[in-house]
């Protein structure tokens, strides 16, 4: 037992420095998270922390009023997520992405980015 | 749906353990075992054993893949299992996913292992040297590859090499040990009663020795490199579900190493002695007993593995600097403002009485202090009303809220109006999926 003891110690001490991922989280995007952009982007593009599943992954891109103004299915390579995005006049607009990673887990989340025009 | 999830991860991991353990078991124990032995009735009896024991290893292998395989769709898709037959999800899922690649190589392997299956445990059992070799690789592969749809694959750089590779070794390593442990007690059961078999009994023991020797070492240094990449911390190891569930699987792990030193140690040099043929005896039956022991503890491990596949790592937890694990009934929003971050966790995620629990977070992932914070949940249904109610801070910083009664199933909107100490608003909005009960 007191062998079984030390093992058990001895493996959970040896695994504490640790550095990790799985699961897809929002790593940071482009424009940034809640930012204020002066001109409109042309693009939104998410890195997410783990490598994405084209097939299930989304985003949706809305104006105030609700209205989408992404062109459509985002292209994904790799970690990355982009959408091209209509031409966007100054106002708040509402990120929500679905991510499914190819560990096959899936993640969602929003946040917004305002263009202020100036 | 998540614990049919874990049911069909248990037994597919089991299933597929025993298949691979078995052939593992005949190519680089019992065949080699009855070199020189009298082959004849009792070979054929084993081999007849085995045979059952992998036929119906790998039917349940096939047919639990196969749930695992639905119910994943089904995730991965967002849809309910109802619609996923009639819209073309499971051949996305299969052609267009990494998860669904693997599956398809895993199906066709397993069909092939089952063609090596029939000459190898034959009557006669295998004539050719280069079945064995076919029949190792292709069980190594049926077994490795269920890496590849865990939480080992999907990072980049180093990590996306190592991590694979720890983790195929890890299970291979696994087959040869736990899953030989069955075929090992079903031979000590049958040979080694009478001194024609006692012989074959003995080299078959001390070759399991030796395979057990390489598979616990190569266990034990890659499950300190998966360890290393998914459990995020000491306290994720004490505070997440995920990190409690890996240090009762590394307790029965070494409860399992704890019986077979005593095995090596103890009773195989008592069985291979040729003094007492009582102790001989006892010895054998003490290690077909202690193979059964340690079968069951290879189950319970395996169960643990199951679930651990359907939980976040506890790196989640360092990640996102939440209060703990995400429970998996509970449905998590990660809500992203200019001022702050809110997770947002609901549990259960369904319809009915659940609680509401929020951690506020700056951009530097520290607990962003406020002094009231205020949660309203709307119904997908158009004109509803939303449900607001006043939350209680704990002493880790995260709001509570009891007791709110969700009434219909779809996305609704979570808001979180926390008072800060500054005296400005943070304002957070989000939808949150809510499953029917």
């Amino acid at each position: 037992m007191r062998l079984l003891i030390a093992f058990t110690t001895a493996a959970i001490v040896i695994l504490a420095p640790v550095v990790a991922s799985a699961h897809a989280h929002l790593d940071h995007a482009s424009p940034p998270v809640g930012a204020t952009v002066s001109t409109a982007p042309h693009d939104l593009t998410i890195w997410f922390t783990q490598n994405l599943e084209p097939a299930f992954s989304t985003v949706a891109v809305t104006d105030s009023a609700g209205a989408r103004v992404d062109e459509g299915k985002p292209r994904i390579n790799g970690n990355t997520m982009s959408a091209a995005l209509k031409v966007l006049s100054p106002g708040t607009y509402h990120v929500h992405w679905h991510a499914v990673s190819v560990d096959t887990h899936t993640t969602q989340g929003d946040f917004t980015f305002t263009v202020s025009g100036k | 749906m998540p614990s049919l999830l874990i049911y069909a991860r248990a037994v597919h991991f089991a299933a597929t353990i025993m298949a691979a353990g078995i052939v593992f078991f005949a190519v680089c124990i019992f065949e080699p075992a009855l070199r020189g032995a009298p082959s004849g009735a009792l070979a054929a009896t084993l081999r007849r054993r085995f045979a059952w024991s992998a036929w119906i290893s790998l039917a349940f292998c096939v047919l639990s893949g196969a749930s695992w395989f639905v119910l994943t769709a089904t995730s991965m898709s967002g849809q309910p299992l109802s619609q996923i037959y009639s819209q073309d999800v499971l051949w996305t899922v299969l052609s267009q996913t990494d998860f669904g690649n693997d599956w398809f190589v895993r199906l066709v392997v397993a069909c092939a292992l089952g063609g090596t299956i029939v000459p190898l445990l034959s009557k006669n059992g295998p004539t050719s040297p280069s079945l064995k070799t076919i029949a190792a690789v292709l069980a190594a592969a049926l077994v490795g590859s269920l890496a590849f749809a865990g939480h080992a694959i999907g990072a980049e750089g180093a990590e996306g090499i190592i991590h694979p590779v720890a983790d195929v070794l890890h299970l291979i390593a696994a087959a040869a040990w736990a899953g030989s442990l069955v075929p090992l007690a079903l031979l000590l059961a049958t040979a080694g009663q009478d001194s024609t078999s006692l012989g074959m009994a003995r080299t078959a023991t001390l070759r399991f020795s030796t395979l057990g020797i390489v598979s616990v070492a190569t266990l034990l240094v890659t499950g300190i490199v998966n360890t290393w990449y998914l459990a995020g911390s000491i306290d994720a190891l004490t505070e997440t579900d995920y990190g409690r569930l890996l240090v009762i699987k590394i307790v029965l792990f070494f409860a399992m190493v704890g019986v077979a030193a005593i095995n090596r140690l103890r009773l195989t040099p008592r069985l291979v002695a040729d003094e007492n043929a009582k102790a001989t005896q006892r010895a054998r039956r003490a290690l077909c007993r202690n193979a059964t022991i340690e079968t069951a503890l290879g189950a319970a491990v395996l169960a643990i593995v199951a679930a651990l596949g359907t939980l976040p790592p506890g790196n989640h937890l360092t990640q996102h600097a939440a209060a703990g694990a995400i429970p998996a009934d509970a449905s998590f929003q990660h809500i992203h403002g200019e001022h702050g971050m809110a997770d947002v966790t609901i549990e259960p995620g369904h319809v009915g009485t659940v609680s509401a629990a929020v951690h506020l977070l700056n951009e530097d992932l520290d607990t962003l202090v406020a002094r009231q914070l205020t949660l309203a949940l709307t119904a997908p249904t158009p004109g509803s009303k939303p449900i607001t109610r006043s939350a209680i801070v704990d002493a880790d910083g995260t709001w509570h809220v009891g007791g709110i009664a969700l009434t219909a199933p779809g996305n609704w909107t979570v808001a979180v109006d926390a008072l800060l100490p500054s005296g400005k608003h943070l304002k957070l909005a989000a939808p949150i999926v809510i499953d029917p009960k």
